[in-house]
């Protein structure tokens, strides 16, 4: 076939490129942050918790890192937009079947409750030196309902980062993403990074056992998760078929495609076999060094796994389509 | 309410790209940037080649995915079935670009929104066909009301084995390609 | 919907009938501009960006042109532009124009220039041509043009006595065609158009013909409703063309063969006795010694010298047969081919005859019946040629539209007579004429070399005083006589004021003939209304009504023109000796030609080289528009189309980029390969135009190559004077 197309435009031709690293860090990041919410939560609902005396939750920082980061996440959504003055139009109407329209209004209801709780979590040594008293009141007012709030972070953490997945899973164009296996994915890696980023944070080591078992469950889902989605397009059509072959295609176009997979492919199963050794491991009261290094460089690679994925499905996707020259 | 369609006789379409031009003079579109295209396909060997000639454009979709994703209400679908975009209530999230299977549509960087082929509206109001359909050198565009059952389309599409682009996505496009080939003896 | 319905209604009032979706409804540009209100005017006009002369609408909008549209009164635009007509915007807005008169300060080519007054430039020209026809006499003035610009400058070069005035259009285009067919048929195959009824066609045969690519608005739109009628298209071409695709006979012929299969479907359609024997004894002279003559090429030998299947050239022209005479062998356009083409052309004309093409219903409609009025405007007539013009050189056919390198070849040798200075318009000569070294050495022997033109050209920035002409849509230029089917007039007026101090050529040329002394030969009148003022009269003695055409319909038709089809009471008239279609050519015959074309083989590419064959884009007309921002756009640079065995044999990628060197050593700028079943293995084809060597234009300048550099060889015709340009064997040298 020789095809030649007069009236391209760079942004679809040869290959689609709208959208960049700019929303795929927001993916990241959006995930990261529902998954801190539940992960946080899970650790101050789950029975049979060893983390101290404290009232409220271990590790405060956490739900304070959730908005914090959805907020950086947002940012560079933001920067993506082409009119960046204008993002009031997203709050000017509800489009019950736009999923982009969905997470305008998710936002608005995530933020509240993830500042509740972030409140409501803060110990009572924070809470001292916060010199504000409205804050300070609202606190305190909160703390007696930290439980409900922390219920209602859990499934909204779960919402969040099941949205990132599901943005992409309805663009019927791409056929990469048009999978509902997708918002699985996100949801399991960004459940994952969340459990790793609570292994870094925390300091009490029956938190830090505690999530790095859950994390070997979640990412043995999310590597699951991950074939299914592979398997599912090698078993579909054309369209479906090419476009998961960027990841086993080592040449020069598509060498970033193939290294993602590859990277996946090292670091997951690296951090299991790292968890592993750690759970299994013998243990005092004291975390040792080498354990430490274990936990918390697990959850590195975790991070990195997480970021990967993110990237090289918002890049991939793109590339995926029913062509040019397709009937 | 019309429901306004466009056919494409691709025998008739000589790849002029009178059509290319004359819309993004009619649009104003920014340099580089194109609101439709002609594919010209080559199959086969020296010398038993086929070709087949294909001008595309925005579908104007029944079930437009752009129209579905846009998280603003601004891509939407008029009562004469055309999809259109209103670019005061554009915010440039470019979604509708991803989720088109055509990529019919780009960014108006001069604006920050999303553009594409409106059927030219603005000249239908006046009674005119569309700048490209009027220009077509080749008579190879056709466009004209589905409801009416005797306009020029309704006529062809009766007469003529058709087909639409990418129909197994179910998107519903509006624009319909009619294909003789010359019989090469 | 966004507007409203008393909008509605106003607009579809408007619209013929009040009918909604009409082929663009015009009216009356004044009217339209009335119902869309502000600051809307349409002004109808003709466009320029090539040479057919389409009928045009000018949309502005506060004094800009926003749109160009097509005419739909008009017969060679029915309502359509094509690209480059529709992107005749961005000649307009083109800032690499050139924007003010400049002298030459230096060496010619150093491109060093002081900007000067219209006054100072036309008072330095006027001056040098004084001191030039003093000294050699006036016929050392010579000019070489292309498009309307060039006639005023005419009228001055006549009213001092030169003769020596060439169009490239000729001898390097469609001159030799118009020759061949005056010999024939005693007319050119078309004088607005080619009289070809395509859209009435059951069977179209197109010999290196590239419809599709080769973008005459109207006879494209007769081509394409043909097709889509499901007429039978015969295509020879070496070339898997646009026109080859929609054909049921693609023919890729070896080049250089073309007489050869044309001489034996004459042979078939003779010997079979398919001609049409009532027409052919009606209106033709010299069948039997046609017969005679052609009996020797049969189909077997024509199948081994043009390399087609023998069936394929059969089956080809019985296809052809069976529907004639609704059937037409177009007479093809440029023609400049391999220096023998004159019989070729003949070949084709005699091929119709045979078929009783002239004069039928889907074959060549008869010429319009129109007169116009003798108008020169009370101008006297020129003084007589002080010397015989050169134009003609040795060839006993040459047409009155000259043969430019005979000019050059007088201006280097300076033989027979002196040519001392040129006056360039609206061609670009670099790339119009074979062989760059020698148009150079030409301009090298000049003392002054004048260019009209628009933009700044590689062959205007040699020039010694630059004149800017503004462009179609800024100037008035004559009432033109439009012949298609009927006869018709159309006019050029301007749309908004010139840009930057450029003016119209007709102003150029009429205050140069006062500078020369040669008021009377002026236009009546001063001030920039003059030309119109002149236009007025011109209508006014042709019987037409001005105001209608300049403000209302932009073309008008002569009632009772119309009269294409032979009838009982229409009959044909040949303007021939015989007053019949000559098969048999005794004008030929006197002067030592062939009276019935034989063939002649051409030289062939050595082992290892590709003949350079060229062409033309859609979206482009010559070097002329490759500039303008919407076109260059679409296509930026040119590719040059290599068959993919011999890509592989020679390890050249799809889009890599090469240079051709030819068989005098000469190289091209850079050029994407493209390798392509679309291409015979012998030849390789680019896109004419491309390669500018401009640096003031700065989207053009250096993109694609050249291919006039490259056709350093030209064989003359010897009939006609038509330089043979198909004669370059190129060899492909990949980029490293």
């Amino acid at each position: 076939m020789e095809l030649s197309i007069t009236g391209t435009n760079a942004i679809t031709y040869p290959v689609v490129h709208v959208w960049d690293w700019r929303v795929a860090i927001y993916l990241f990041l959006g995930g990261l942050a529902g998954g801190l919410m539940t992960m946080s939560a899970i650790n101050y609902l789950r029975p049979g918790k060893k983390c101290g005396p404290m009232q409220s939750v271990c590790c405060w920082q956490i739900p304070v890192l959730a908005p914090i980061l959805l907020s950086i996440g947002l940012f560079f959504l933001w920067l993506d937009l082409e009119r960046k003055l204008h993002g009031h139009l997203f709050y000017m109407t509800f489009k019950p079947l736009s999923p982009m329209s969905w997470g305008a209004w998710i936002v608005l209801i995530i933020y509240p409750l993830m500042i509740l709780y972030a409140l409501a979590a803060l110990p009572d040594e924070v809470k001292v030196r916060i010199k504000n008293a409205f804050i300070k009141n609202t606190a305190d007012a909160l703390a007696p309902h930290l439980a409900k709030l922390a219920k209602f972070n859990l499934v909204f953490g779960v919402l969040l980062a099941i949205y990132t997945g599901i943005l992409l899973s309805t663009f019927v164009a791409r056929p990469l993403w048009n999978s509902a296996i997708l918002p699985l994915l996100f949801l399991a890696s960004g459940m994952s990074t969340g459990a790793a980023v609570m292994i870094i944070v925390a300091k009490n080591k029956e938190v830090k056992l505690f999530f790095t078992k859950l994390d070997i469950w979640l990412i043995l889902g999310e590597l699951l998760i991950i074939a299914l989605l592979f398997y599912g397009h090698y078993t579909g059509d054309a369209a479906h078929q090419a476009a998961i072959m960027p990841f086993f295609n080592s040449s020069h176009d598509t060498f970033p495609y193939f290294l993602s997979i590859v990277t996946i492919g090292i670091v997951l199963p690296l951090a299991i076999v790292m968890k592993f050794l750690e759970v299994t491991g013998k243990h005092t009261d004291e975390v040792t060094g080498f354990g430490l290094f274990l936990m918390n460089s697990s959850a590195v690679l975790v991070l990195i796994g997480g970021a990967v994925i993110r990237f090289a499905l918002v890049y991939a996707g793109q590339l995926s389509g029913y062509g040019y020259v397709m009937m | 309410m019309p429901r306004y369609a466009m056919v494409i006789d691709q025998s008739r379409c000589i790849g002029c790209m009178a059509c290319v031009v004359a819309c993004k003079r009619e649009n104003d579109v920014p340099p580089e940037h194109y609101r439709t295209r002609v594919l010209e396909m080559v199959q086969g060997t020296f010398p038993d080649l086929t070709t087949e000639m294909r001008s595309e454009l925005c579908n104007h979709c029944d079930k437009a995915p752009c129209v579905n994703i846009c998280p603003t209400g601004a891509s939407h679908h008029e009562e004469d079935g055309t999809v259109q975009i209103d670019r005061k209530k554009c915010v440039g999230c470019k979604a509708c670009i991803t989720s088109c299977p055509y990529n019919a549509r780009h960014i108006n960087k001069e604006l920050g929104v999303a553009d594409k082929c409106t059927f030219c509206q603005h000249r239908l109001i006046e009674g005119k066909k569309p700048a490209c359909v009027a220009t077509c050198v080749g008579g190879s565009r056709i466009f004209g009301d589905l409801d009416d059952p005797n306009s020029e389309i309704s006529v062809l599409l009766r007469k003529t084995s058709h087909r639409v682009l990418k129909k197994s996505i179910g998107t519903g496009p509006n624009v319909y390609y009619i294909n003789q080939y010359p019989t090469r003896s | 919907m966004a507007f409203s319905r008393r909008n509605f209604l106003k607009f579809a009032a408007m619209s013929a009938g009040g009918a909604v979706l009409a082929d663009t409804p015009f009216i009356s540009a004044e009217a339209r501009a009335k119902a869309e209100g502000g600051n809307v005017k349409y002004v109808p006009t003709s466009c320029e960006m090539c040479f057919w002369k389409c009928g045009a609408i000018a949309k502005v909008v506060d004094g800009k042109v926003v749109k160009l549209e097509g005419n739909p009164y008009h017969p060679q635009s029915r309502g359509k532009l094509c690209a480059r007509g529709q992107g005749g915007i961005g000649q307009l807005y083109d800032e690499d124009r050139l924007k003010h008169p400049m002298i030459l300060e230096g060496k010619r080519g150093e491109g060093k220039y002081r900007k000067a007054s219209w006054d100072e430039a036309l008072d330095y020209v006027a001056k040098k041509m004084k001191a030039i026809a003093a000294k050699h006499g006036p016929e050392a003035i010579a000019m070489m043009s292309h498009g309307s610009s060039g006639d005023y400058i005419t009228n001055v070069l006549k009213a001092m006595g030169s003769r020596n005035i060439a169009f490239p259009s000729f001898a390097q285009c469609k001159g030799i065609r118009d020759e061949a067919w005056l010999l024939t048929y005693g007319h050119k195959p078309g004088s607005s158009c080619e009289q070809v009824d395509l859209e009435n066609s059951r069977v179209i045969v197109l010999i290196g013909t590239h419809l599709g690519e080769n973008m005459h608005n109207s006879q494209n739109q007769e081509f394409a409703e043909a097709v889509g009628r499901g007429a039978k298209i015969i295509c020879v071409d070496p070339r898997y063309s646009t026109a080859a695709s929609k054909s049921s006979f693609w023919l890729p012929i070896k080049p250089g063969t073309d007489t050869a299969l044309l001489l034996a479907w004459i042979n078939i359609v003779i010997s079979e006795e398919l001609y049409d024997k009532e027409y052919v004894e009606k209106y033709t002279v010299g069948l039997e010694e046609v017969k005679e003559a052609v009996k020797k090429y049969t189909p077997e030998w024509a199948a081994q010298e043009t390399e087609l299947p023998m069936r394929q050239i059969i089956e080809s022209v019985h296809e052809l047969c069976r529907y004639a005479p609704n059937v037409v062998v177009h007479p093809g356009r440029h023609y400049s081919w391999y220096g023998n083409d004159t019989q070729r052309a003949r070949a084709v004309a005699i091929l119709n005859a045979l078929l009783g093409t002239w004069g039928r219903k889907g074959g060549m409609w008869l010429p319009p019946k129109a007169k116009f009025a003798k108008f020169n405007d009370g101008a006297p007539a020129y003084p007589p040629a002080s010397k015989p013009p050169l134009i003609r050189g040795d060839f006993p056919f040459a047409g009155g539209a000259g043969v430019t390198q005979v000019l050059r070849d007088a201006t280097i040798t300076g033989n027979p007579y002196p040519i001392k200075a040129w006056f360039v318009a609206g061609t670009n000569l670099m790339k119009a004429l074979p062989n760059q070294e020698k148009t150079q050495d030409a301009i090298d022997n000049l003392d002054l070399l004048v260019a009209v033109d628009i933009m700044p050209t590689e062959t205007v920035m040699l020039a010694d005083v630059i004149l800017p002409e503004c462009t179609y849509l800024e100037r008035h230029d004559g009432l033109y006589k439009i012949k298609t089917r009927e006869a018709g007039v159309a006019i050029r007026q301007p749309a908004v004021e010139p840009m930057y101090e450029t003016k119209p050529a007709w102003w150029i040329g009429s205050e140069l003939c006062k500078k020369l002394g040669l008021d009377q030969y002026a236009v009546k009148g001063n001030g920039m209304d003059a030309w119109e003022g002149r236009m007025r009269r011109q209508a006014k003695a042709w019987g037409i009504d001005f105001d209608k055409l300049s403000k209302d319909t932009g073309y008008v038709t002569i009632p009772g023109s119309e009269r294409p089809y032979i009838t009982a009471d229409n009959q044909p008239f040949f303007d021939t000796f015989s007053e019949k279609i000559n098969l048999y050519s005794e004008a030929l015959e006197e002067e030592g030609f062939d009276p019935v074309p034989q063939y002649e083989e051409v030289e062939q590419p050595p082992k290892d080289m590709f003949r350079l064959i060229y062409g033309r884009s859609p979206v482009h007309t010559f070097s002329r528009t490759i500039n303008t921002q919407w076109l260059w756009e679409l296509q930026k640079e040119n590719e040059v189309w290599l068959n993919k065995k011999e890509a592989k044999r020679l390890g050249v990628k799809n889009g890599q980029y090469v240079r051709l060197e030819n068989q005098d050593g000469m190289r091209c700028n850079k050029i994407k390969a493209k390798v392509t079943e679309r291409i015979r293995h012998d030849c390789v084809y680019m896109v004419h135009g491309f390669g500018h060597n401009a640096p003031q234009m700065t989207r053009a300048d250096g993109s694609g190559a050249d291919d006039q550099k490259l056709i350093t060889k030209y064989i003359e015709d010897p009939i006609t004077g038509g330089t043979g340009m198909r004669v370059n064997f190129v060899k492909i040298i990949k980029e490293a």
